[in-house]
């Protein structure tokens, strides 16, 4: 604040931001007020300075922070659109220089670009698969959900499965599952946690890659503007391979165990298996809550437990606190779906304990603990 | 981790810029909305249309995510984005002006009125009539000059960064800065006298 001691222009104050709170917003943290009666030079410049602040003004319009959040998220949007573009005008780009290099003559250039359509259609739609052709190929009936939100969405399956979709990601799924497969089309990224039962696999199709399952939790992120797809596994074993309508042979197929992650290289549709997941920096960056928590628990509260839970699938969780402020529970929830966690919590404390679930809000019903 | 906790306010505008240049979507965010609201305000004195105008500002901000390799590494953020913000804005009258010959930045003009707060002026009749004649005076300044005062005093650019943005060389945009207090000041120097002679006699 010493170098108010050499102001000796209007504009000198004009660009003071302490200067200007004290005349806009009526803030003197600096003693302004108390400065300028100390000569009566000064008290006649900031006098100055004052009324021009004063006639300067300008109407403020401050957005409210859901407009900004609600412009972020738009933000966001005509990235991915401006992404998407752009990975196919270099696409073009690339298939224009290789005919012109071929010495195709520039007359021809009509022709040629029908030639690419030709080849577009029947060639690189078998290559690239997205969301919306797997979908298109499903005949069941399905339901779509998608999360425009910006905080992960619980999604639980009539299998009793439970999803946890990422925010910008889509799921298809049939309302109930029928047949001897079940089968759920992702795009974007999802945490996966399946109730277990091997006469009924379970598969996500996603962009290029199938993964099958009998009973456990991964994550996949298969992004349709991405370039590559990944698999991470928790707990139990899983299958990948690649979709059949890339590849006709089903010769590669990868056992992904827990720990183990795995990324498919969309242009050149290679797999490539990751067993220190620990050494990827992609994947260590982008580990979710759910993936951090532990739910494991030896003699433990079951607020702490719900409140895990809470944590774990950004849901609410409403129980009788009072009746079951004793209560401590010894169990291993690892390697459950949300529904399933939330049984054999219910269960293990008896009493006529139930839950009901709606959305993300999940009530508790209980008389206490045994 | 201990940065994880620090206050987002806390870290500055350059950190946050070369964290976006890396690809972290957390300092792009920061970013926006820390400025957003300032650059839609600026952008509205530029231009009626202020629907229009926050598609622009996003537009700004998508680029700036989608070519986030070609960005340069020190740049005075803010000063970068409204610079950005009114490339933007002249490109669209541009766009929707194709027959019209020039179209560089300068065809923008500033529209801003400059208002004044009612409330804050709890002084004597007199200091209100100064401040509504200054008002006055600061509106009728030429756009160009306008706008430097609004760059240089209500978004706190440097001299140079309003030289840059306005396309001048730095003396051209002192000039602008300083003509417009000058022009102002003589005038109102002059009516002052004139309003302290006519209040005296008054009383």
């Amino acid at each position: 604040m010493q170098k108010r001691n050499k102001y000796t222009e209007i504009e000198d104050f004009l660009s003071d931001e302490s200067f200007q709170s004290w005349i806009l917003n009526k803030i003197d943290e600096d003693g302004w007020e108390e400065w300028t009666l100390e000569s009566r030079q000064r008290a006649k410049l900031v006098q100055d300075a004052r009324l021009l602040l004063l006639a300067m003004k300008v109407p403020e319009h401050e957005l409210s922070n859901s407009d900004i959040h609600r412009a972020l998220h738009q933000t966001w949007i005509k990235i991915r659109d401006k992404e998407n573009q752009q990975t196919l005008k270099s696409l073009k780009v690339r298939f224009l220089r290789k005919q012109f290099l071929s010495g195709v003559a520039a007359t021809l250039f009509l022709g040629l670009m029908s030639a690419w359509f030709y080849n577009n259609y029947y060639e690189t739609d078998s290559k690239v698969v997205t969301y919306k052709e797997l979908i298109e190929e499903n005949s069941e009936g399905l339901v779509e959900q998608t999360n425009n939100s910006d905080k992960p969405q619980i999604i639980t399956l009539s299998d009793g499965s439970s999803v946890l979709l990422q925010p910008n990601s889509k799921l298809s799924y049939p309302k109930i599952f029928t047949g001897n497969e079940r089968k759920v089309y992702l795009s974007g990224e999802g945490f996966f946690e399946i109730s277990k039962n091997p006469q009924k696999p379970f598969f996500v199709y996603a962009n290029e890659i199938v993964t099958k399952v009998v009973g456990t939790s991964f994550r996949v992120k298969a992004y349709s503007d991405q370039p590559d797809v990944e698999v991470l596994v928790r707990t139990g074993k899983v299958k990948v391979k690649s979709n059949d309508l890339v590849s006709k042979s089903d010769k590669e197929e990868i056992v992904l165990l827990p720990n183990q992650a795995l990324r498919f290289l969309r242009t050149d549709l290679k797999f490539n298996k990751i067993t220190n997941i620990t050494q990827d920096a992609v994947l260590t960056q982008s580990v979710g809550n759910i993936e951090q928590l532990s739910f494991e628990f030896n003699d433990i509260p079951v607020s702490q437990i719900f409140e895990t839970i809470e944590q774990a699938y950004l849901v609410n969780i409403d129980y009788p606190k009072n009746k079951l402020i004793d209560c401590h529970l010894t169990t291993s929830l690892s390697d459950q779906p949300l529904t399933e966690k939330l049984k054999i919590v219910c269960k293990s404390i008896g009493n006529n304990t139930s839950f009901e679930m709606n959305g993300n809000q999940i009530i508790i019903t209980s008389d206490g603990c045994n | 981790m201990k940065t994880r906790t620090l206050p987002i306010h806390s870290i500055d505008d350059n950190t946050l810029w070369n964290n976006l240049k890396m690809g972290d979507e957390k300092s792009f965010s920061l970013l926006f909305e820390r400025y957003y609201s300032d650059l839609v305000s600026y952008g509205n004195s530029l231009s009626p249309y202020a629907e229009k105008v926050q598609d622009c500002v996003q537009d700004v901000f998508t680029d700036i995510w989608v070519y986030r390799n070609s960005l340069q590494e020190s740049v005075v953020v803010k000063a970068y984005l409204l610079s950005s913000v009114r490339k933007r804005i002249a490109r669209l009258y541009e766009r929707d002006h194709i027959f019209r010959k020039t179209a560089s930045t300068d065809t923008i003009a500033f529209l801003l009125e400059f208002s004044v707060e009612n409330e804050l002026l709890d002084d004597d009749y007199a200091t209100k009539e100064k401040v509504m004649y200054l008002n006055k005076l600061l509106n009728e300044l030429p756009p160009r000059q306008k706008e430097a005062l609004y760059l240089r005093y209500h978004q706190g650019l440097s001299v140079e960064q309003i030289a840059e943005m306005l396309d001048v060389n730095y003396q051209s945009a002192s000039n602008l800065l300083h003509r417009g207090l000058l022009a102002l000041r003589k005038e109102w120097k002059g009516s002052f006298a004139f309003i302290t002679l006519l209040f005296s006699s008054t009383l």
